[in-house]
């Protein structure tokens, strides 16, 4: 027997607010995808589509903060629910960042046209890409599914990431001898950062749904388990 | 079906409550237990066959606000009125299982049960002042549990208590009119007043604001927080949010039928506010109070 919903229409409401939100995201991981694209080929059209993009993003993100805000007013809900308003709160600056940054790698497109570029620069910056898009598909699929054990997987996936990002200005320094191959990879340095705080946000989100399923505030360790904020020293 | 309930924290008992001993207390001065102000030991309340609640089992700290919340018929009133032996005035009334004041348990037979309403006082849901002037309404309670200062005591008294219950620059001109004249929120505050007047060191409060506007009830919330430091309150109430905003915890209760049809009341959780209204520990909680509720 199900039990009855004396409160159908605010979770109805809710619903719809998560729905949107998932759009959010779902647009910004293609975003990632052409944003990217646009970098490594120098294809500006693309790069300006991608600024397009967001625009709309951000008038989305708007109406959500709006439409938030008067459920709270209405509803004042409670338990998990709460929590779930938390979380679509949250996750509505998140994602409207992840758009952000989308839009930073398409400027640097702009930035970059007619400059010398480095093969093996723009492999590893491929390579970001198609390791961040994945985990924002993960993450999604975790908040979907409430999947714990999946959301758990964020931090494993985001190390070499990391690991690329943090290698990046080595490679820069190896096209130093030419001043403007050089401008071309310091700016390509902002675009593998911005890729990194976007596998960054991937992961925030699916503590995000930890939170949701377990109720308890915390961040995820490199194995996918929960650190106590107490024991975060940086 | 034992609900034995339990918060860490209310072994720690907060300092600055005054010890309290019931007549017929041989052991005046002590605090036997110390652990809450108010214990109930797998207390039971019938009327006549009918099993009201069952199997409670609740420790209340010392100056917190407690809220009691649940659907209609889960016997959170019932509950309320056992703490003060207010069901005592029911002729089919039984309670069974203790409850424990201060260590000592309420219902014992030497105990006075106007002693026990005089300690652990109760504001009621309908603001019900008497038919007298507002002076009168603290004075008249006083002296009918017993105060037996001068006209200067007495007076100091009922500024005292109105000061106490946040209603003193109101009335304070107006002291001879009829408490009746008063406002809703403010006849409530001077029930307040009156309970206070008595010295009591528990106020249980039943739904106290659900006769009141909004600005009435936040006036009688501000003034529960102000009163907590003093007294130790627990409070009925429907509205789930005012719980959220005024208790330190909150019991939540429910209701079973048995296969007979009764229906009787039984603790699900008694949870720190803040966890209960973020992540209840029950699943049934949790149903209730996000209105998944059968």
């Amino acid at each position: 027997m199900s039990t009855p919903d004396h409160n159908e229409k605010f979770h109805e409401e809710l619903d719809l607010l998560e729905q949107r939100l998932l759009a959010i995201v779902d647009t910004a991981e293609g975003m990632v995808e052409r944003a990217v694209r646009s970098v490594v080929t120098g294809d500006i059209d693309l790069a300006k589509g991608v600024i397009e993009n967001d625009n709309a993003i951000d008038r989305e993100y708007f109406q959500i903060h709006q439409d938030w805000t008067t459920l709270m007013a209405r509803y004042q809900p409670l338990g998990p629910d709460l929590r779930r308003m938390a979380v679509l709160l949250h996750l509505n600056i998140t994602f409207e960042r992840m758009g952000d940054q989308c839009v930073n790698i398409a400027k640097i497109t702009q930035f970059n046209e007619g400059l010398p570029s480095s093969d093996r620069i723009c492999e590893l910056i491929q390579e970001m890409g198609d390791l961040v898009r994945p985990m924002i598909r993960t993450a999604i699929e975790a908040f979907v599914r409430k999947d714990l054990d999946e959301a758990r997987l964020l931090p494993a996936m985001d190390q070499p990431v990391d690991r690329i990002n943090a290698n990046m200005y080595r490679e820069a320094v190896e096209v130093a001898d030419n001043k403007n191959t050089l401008e071309w990879a310091t700016k390509m340095l902002m675009v593998a950062r911005a890729l990194e705080r976007i596998g960054d946000q991937a992961v925030d989100f699916a503590e995000q749904t930890a939170y949701l399923i377990t109720g308890e505030r915390s961040s995820f360790d490199e194995a996918g388990l929960v650190k106590s904020p107490n024991d975060d020293t940086g | 079906m034992t609900n034995e309930i339990s918060i860490d924290d209310t072994m720690t008992e907060k300092t600055g409550t005054s010890e309290r001993a019931l007549p017929g207390d041989s052991s005046e001065g002590s605090s036997p237990t110390g652990t809450g102000v108010i214990e109930t030991r797998a207390m039971s309340v019938f009327y006549g066959n009918f099993q009201a609640v069952a199997d409670i089992s609740l420790n209340f700290t010392p100056n917190e606000i407690s809220a009691l919340i649940g659907p209609s018929g889960c016997g959170k009133s019932t509950v309320l009125r056992s703490l003060n032996r207010m069901n005592d005035l029911i002729p089919t009334a039984r309670t069974e299982g203790e409850v424990m004041y201060h260590g000592e348990n309420i219902y014992a037979e030497h105990v006075d049960p106007v002693e026990v309403r005089r300690t652990i006082g109760m504001v009621f849901q309908k603001p019900n002042p008497f038919p007298k002037s507002i002076f009168d309404n603290i004075a008249w309670g006083a002296k009918i549990n017993g105060f037996k200062g001068s006209k200067t005591e007495m007076a100091d008294l009922v500024e005292e208590a109105l000061r106490g219950a946040a209603l003193w620059d109101e009335v304070k001109d107006k002291l001879t009119e009829s408490g009746l004249s008063l406002s809703g929120g403010q006849q409530q505050r001077l029930c307040i007043a009156r309970a206070i007047a008595t010295k009591p060191d528990v106020i249980l409060m039943d739904e106290p604001c659900s006769a009141l506007d909004p600005i009435a009830t936040l006036r009688i919330e501000e003034l529960m927080l102000d009163l907590k430091e003093n007294y130790s309150i627990i409070i009925v109430t429907h509205n789930m949010q005012q719980a959220a905003r005024v208790s330190d915890k909150t019991a939540f209760f429910n209701v079973k039928m048995s296969d007979e049809g009764m229906r009787t009341g039984y603790l699900v959780e008694f949870s720190k506010t803040d966890q209960l209204f973020t992540s209840p520990r029950e699943k049934d909680t949790e149903d209730y109070i996000t209105g998944r509720f059968g």
